[in-house]
C-alpha cells in the first residue's frame, strides 16, 4: 500500500525508486518544507496534492543515512495507517548501505531485495498488531464510547493544524486526544471511523498550506506531558476569557470599574489650536538601515575546551582508542557520541535566550543529520557538532525569499496601488514606536507614506500616531477612537490611493494571541483589506512566550480567514534589541516557528534605530 | 626550560653573522616564492559553477555532462554536486582533454550562502533559467542574477558568465531573445530601487552597468553571452562550447 518508496542523494539525484508517479510534488515539498527548514526530526510529513479532488493526501516518512549522504523516503495515503513503514525504511537503509557504490547510478537489482524486505516488515507488523489486540481487547469498548463523542466535536470546531506524531501503539493507555476540527471534515469522519478498530483516534489533518509553519498540536503535546489536555476547551469555550463580546463594541473592562463616562479625547479642533507649536522636524540622518555594520571576523576561538571540562564525562570506549580514533577518521558518530555535545550545545542556546522547545527541536534534527556519519580525520565530535549546528543556523536565519521592500513598493506603484503594512503584535512591543521608524527610512528612500490610525483602542494612540505624522511631515488618517479598525483601515488604503501615497502603514492595537474576539477583529481587518505585508512585531527580550503568541497568531489568521488562502504573517519586526547584550535567541524561536524572515530590527528608541539582521553576527553570537 | 633558552642564545651568538644572514635570506625568498606561485596558479583554475533558481535544471545538467543521461530523475538539492570529470561527449575524442570541475550550486534561497563560498575559486558561471516557467520566476531570477553580477569578485576578476535557458526543448518554451530582454529590463527596475539606497547597502557591492542608459548585458565588464539549452534531451552544446573555451585543454 505503500505509494512510492525513493533513494536519492542529498545533491538531489534519484538512486533507486519504486511505485507510481504521485500527484503534485510531495518528495519536492517535503525537502523544502521539512527538511531545509531543519525539522528533519519529525516522525512524519503530511502533503495535501494541490487542486487535487480528495484523496490525494500523502503521508511521507524519511530516514537518513548520514555517512553515505542519503535520504530514503516513503509514501503513502494518509488515510492508510501502515505500522510498517519505519522498520521498513531501517531495513531498507541497512541493505542499501551494503550495496551501495558512489560511481554507481542504477540499482536495478535492489528491486527483488526491496520486495523481500517489504514482505518480511508486513509480516512482523502484522503479528505485533495482533499480539496487540489480543491485550487490548478488554478496554477497547471503553475508548468506542468516548471516542465517538469526540468525534462530534471534532466537525464543529474551525481549527486547522497538522499533527504529525506517529504515535506508537504503547502510548494508547494515556487515551489523550487531539482535538481537530477540519476544513475537509468529511475525511475527518472517513479517518476516524477507519482507525476505530485500533481504538486509539487520532486527528490528522495539515494547514492550508505548507508554509513551514510550527505543528501546533506537538507543540502542546509536549507541553501537556503529564496531564490530558483537552483543547477542545480552548476552541469551543471561551469562558476562561474576560473580554465579553457583545455586538455593540463597548469599551473593553479589565475588572469591575464602572467607566462608562466618554472615553473619546480626541478634539478636532485641537489640531488647528496647536499649530504655533514648535514642530521639530525629524532629520536625524541617516536611518541605520543604510548603514553597513563592520562584522569583525575574528578566527573562533575553541569553546569547546570548557565544555568539555565541565560534564562529567563518562566514555564508554576508552580515552585513547577514541583519541586515536578521532584522528585516524574512522569513528561513527553514534547517538550516544552525540548527546552530551548536544546536550551542551542545548544549554547554550538556552542561555542566549531561546525558547527551549526549539532548542530541542535543532539538537534533535541536527543529530538526525548527523548520526552515522565518519568523522573527518583530527576532528573531534563536539566540533564536528558545532559546525554542523552553526550551518543548521545560517540556514535557518537566512531569509527564503527576498526582503526588498523597496522593490515591492516600486512594484505595487507600477500598478498604480498603494503597499500596505500591517503592524500586529502583542500589547507593548513597540509597534507604533517602529512604526514611526520605518516610515522615516522610507521617506529617506523617497517614498511617499500615509499612516493609518486602526488603534482605536488604546488611550492616546491616535495622538500618538499624530504627533509622529506631524514630525515627519506625512499625511495621517485617523477616525478617532472606539471606531471599527477594519473599516478605518479599508478607508484609508482608498484616500491613499487618491492622494498617490506610495505606502501605507497601518497601525493596530496590542493583543494577545489568547484572545478570541481581538483575534477575530484582527482577521477581519486583514482579510477585508488584503495587505502586502502583515509584520509581526516582536520584543527581542520575549523567551519562551515568542513561540507560542507566533503560533497563535498564526493560527487564528489561517482559521479566521474567510478565503482559500489565508494570509499569514510574512515577516517578523524584532524590536528592544539594545536592551538584550547578547541573548539574541528570540530571533531564532520567531523566525523556526513561523518560517518568516526578519526584515527590520528595532535597536534603539529615536527614529534612526532600525536595521537588517546581520545573520552571521547573529549565529556567532548564539553560538558562543 | 630556561637553561635550554641560555643554551640555544649562546650557541646562535657564536656562529659567524653571514651565516645567519644567508639562512634568514634564503627563508624569505622561499616563502615570497611560493606565495608568488601561489598567486600566479590561482588564476588558472578550471572550476565552473552551476547557479539558478531551484527547479531551473542544474542537477539534471550536471549529469548529462558528466555521464550523459539524467537517470532516474532529481529532486531539489540539498548539497552542491560536485565533481571533475572529462565532459561525456567527449569521451570518444583521443587527445589530451582536461578534466573540468564542475560544481552544481543548490538554487533554493535558503543555501545561497554556499554560493558565496564557491565563487572566489570559479573560472566561469553558468546561470541556468527555466524558460518554461519564465514569468512568473522572472522577477526571482533577475534579483539572484542581479546579485551574483554585482558581487566583487565578479566584477574585479571579470568572470565570464553563461545565462542558460533550460528546458528549450518544450514548445511553450520562451525564446533566449525574450528571456534576455526581460532579465535585461527587471535587472534595470532593480538597479533604480537597489542604488537608490545610499552607498553602504550591504547587499551589493558595485552598480551594474552605465547610469542614465537602459541595462543590457553587453555594459557589464565581465562577459556575458546567452544560449540554450535542454537538459533532458541532450541538447547542451552551446554549454559544452563555453566550458571549453574557459577550461582550455
Amino acid at each position: 500500500m505503500l505509494d512510492q518508496l525513493l533513494i536519492f542523494t542529498r545533491g538531489g539525484l534519484i538512486l533507486w525508486e519504486l511505485g507510481s508517479s504521485l500527484k503534485g510534488s510531495p518528495i519536492d515539498a517535503l525537502i523544502r518544507s521539512c527538511l531545509l527548514e531543519e525539522r528533519s526530526a519529525d516522525a512524519a510529513f503530511h502533503y495535501d496534492a494541490p487542486g487535487a479532488a480528495g484523496g490525494a493526501a500523502y503521508t511521507l516518512k524519511w530516514v537518513f543515512d548520514n555517512d553515505l549522504g542519503l535520504v530514503f523516503v516513503a509514501v503513502y495515503q494518509r488515510i492508510f495507517h501502515l505500522l510498517y513503514v519505519d522498520d521498513l525504511l531501517a531495513a531498507v537503509r541497512r541493505e542499501f548501505s551494503r550495496i551501495h557504490d558512489p560511481s554507481r547510478t542504477s540499482y536495478d537489482d535492489f528491486n527483488e531485495t526491496f520486495r523481500q524486505l517489504q514482505k518480511e516488515a508486513e509480516a512482523r507488523a502484522e503479528e505485533m498488531r495482533k499480539s496487540k489486540q489480543a491485550a487490548r481487547v478488554p478496554t477497547a469498548p471503553k475508548k468506542q464510547t468516548s471516542g465517538s463523542g469526540k468525534q462530534r466535536n471534532s466537525g464543529s470546531s474551525g481549527n486547522t493544524s497538522g499533527s504529525g506524531k506517529d504515535e506508537s501503539d504503547g502510548d494508547s493507555g494515556k487515551g489523550r486526544w487531539l482535538a481537530n476540527g477540519s476544513s475537509n471534515g468529511q475525511g475527518n469522519e472517513s479517518k476516524d471511523n477507519s482507525r476505530a478498530p485500533s481504538g486509539f483516534l487520532k486527528g490528522k489533518e495539515t494547514g492550508a498550506r505548507e508554509v513551514g509553519a510550527f505543528d501546533v498540536n506537538k507543540l502542546q503535546k509536549l507541553r501537556s506531558k503529564g496531564g490530558k489536555k483537552t483543547d477542545a476547551g480552548g476552541v469551543g469555550s471561551k469562558a476562561t476569557k474576560a473580554e465579553p463580546k457583545k455586538n455593540v463594541k463597548k469599551n473593553r473592562v479589565w475588572d469591575d470599574s464602572p467607566s462608562e463616562s466618554r472615553l473619546d479625547f480626541t478634539n478636532p479642533v485641537d489640531e488647528r489650536g496647536e499649530e504655533p507649536l514648535e514642530v521639530v522636524e525629524a532629520d536625524r540622518g541617516e536611518s541605520m538601515m543604510d548603514k553597513e555594520e563592520i562584522v569583525s571576523s575574528e578566527s573562533e576561538s575553541e569553546e569547546d575546551e570548557e565544555v568539555e571540562n565541565e560534564k562529567p564525562c563518562t566514555k564508554k570506549k576508552g580515552w585513547f582508542s577514541s583519541m586515536f580514533q578521532s584522528i585516524a577518521g574512522n569513528a561513527v558518530l553514534e547517538k550516544s557520541d552525540l548527546k552530551p555535545a548536544l546536550k551542551a550545545l542545548k544549554d547554550r542556546l538556552m542561555t542566549k535566550n531561546v525558547a527551549e522547545e526549539i532548542a530541542e527541536k535543532l539538537c534533535e534534527s541536527v543529530a538526525a543529520s548527523l548520526e552515522g556519519k565518519k568523522l573527518g580525520s583530527f576532528t573531534r565530535v563536539s566540533s564536528t557538532v558545532q559546525t554542523a549546528m552553526e550551518e543548521a543556523l545560517l540556514r535557518i536565519l537566512t531569509p527564503k525569499r527576498s526582503i526588498d521592500i523597496l522593490r515591492d513598493v516600486h512594484v505595487a506603484k507600477e500598478h498604480g496601488r498603494p503597499y500596505v503594512v500591517v503592524f500586529v503584535g502583542v500589547n507593548g512591543v513597540g509597534k507604533s514606536t517602529n512604526l514611526a521608524k520605518v516610515a522615516y527610512w522610507l521617506l529617506q528612500h523617497e517614498v511617499s507614506v500615509m499612516l493609518a490610525a486602526c488603534d482605536t483602542f488604546r488611550s492616546g494612540a491616535v495622538e500618538q500616531l499624530r504627533t509622529h505624522a506631524r514630525r515627519l511631515q506625512i499625511p495621517i488618517f485617523e477616525k478617532g477612537y472606539e471606531k471599527d479598525p477594519a473599516i478605518v483601515a479599508k478607508e484609508a488604503i482608498q484616500e491613499a490611493k487618491s492622494n498617490n501615497s506610495d505606502v501605507v502603514l497601518v497601525d493596530t492595537a496590542g493583543r494577545m494571541q489568547d484572545n478570541e474576539p481581538l483575534m477575530r477583529a484582527l482577521s477581519k481587518l486583514i482579510n477585508l483589506n488584503n495587505p502586502d505585508l502583515v509584520l509581526f512585531v516582536g520584543e527581542a527580550l520575549v523567551g519562551n512566550d515568542a513561540v507560542d503568541q507566533l503560533t497563535k497568531f498564526n493560527q487564528k489568521l489561517a482559521d479566521l480567514s474567510t478565503i482559500s488562502n489565508a494570509r499569514l504573517i510574512d515577516g517578523i519586526l524584532l524590536t528592544k534589541f539594545d536592551t538584550i547584550d547578547d541573548k539574541v535567541g528570540a530571533a531564532l524561536s520567531m523566525v523556526y516557528v513561523s518560517g518568516a524572515p526578519v526584515m527590520f530590527v528595532g535597536c534603539g528608541q529615536s527614529y534612526t534605530d532600525l536595521k537588517k539582521l546581520n545573520v552571521k553576527s547573529i549565529v556567532k553570537t548564539l553560538l558562543k | 626550560m630556561e637553561q635550554l633558552i641560555h643554551r640555544v642564545e649562546e650557541w646562535v651568538r657564536q656562529q659567524p653573522i653571514e651565516q645567519i644572514y644567508v639562512a634568514f635570506a634564503v627563508l624569505i625568498f622561499t616563502i615570497s616564492f611560493f606565495g608568488l606561485f601561489r598567486v600566479l596558479r590561482r588564476s588558472k583554475s578550471n572550476t565552473i559553477l552551476l547557479a539558478g533558481l531551484s527547479g531551473s535544471g542544474k542537477t539534471v545538467l550536471f549529469y548529462q555532462l558528466r555521464d550523459g543521461s539524467p537517470h532516474l530523475g532529481t529532486v531539489t538539492s540539498m548539497e552542491p554536486n560536485d565533481g571533475t570529470f572529462v565532459l561525456h561527449s567527449e569521451l570518444e575524442k583521443n587527445g589530451k582533454l582536461k578534466p573540468v570541475h564542475l560544481i552544481d550550486v543548490p538554487g533554493h534561497s535558503r543555501l545561497r550562502p554556499k554560493l558565496d563560498e564557491l565563487l572566489p575559486h570559479s573560472a566561469g558561471v553558468i546561470f541556468v533559467v527555466d524558460s518554461l516557467d519564465f514569468l512568473p520566476n522572472c522577477r526571482a531570477a533577475a534579483e539572484y542574477l542581479y546579485d551574483i553580477l554585482t558581487k566583487a569578485i565578479i566584477v574585479k576578476r571579470r568572470i565570464p558568465m553563461l545565462i542558460l535557458c533550460n528546458k528549450a526543448d518544450k514548445v511553450t518554451a520562451h525564446s533566449k531573445e525574450f528571456i534576455r530582454k526581460q532579465l535585461e529590463k527587471e535587472i534595470d527596475k532593480l538597479r533604480a530601487s537597489r542604488s537608490a539606497i545610499s552607498t553602504a547597502d550591504i547587499a551589493n557591492d558595485f552598480t551594474l552597468g552605465i547610469p542614465g542608459e537602459t541595462f543590457a548585458f553587453s555594459q557589464c565588464r565581465n562577459k556575458v553571452t546567452v544560449a540554450e539549452s535542454s537538459g533532458l534531451t541532450r541538447e547542451v552544446s552551446q554549454v559544452e562550447q563555453f566550458i571549453r573555451e574557459l577550461v582550455k585543454p
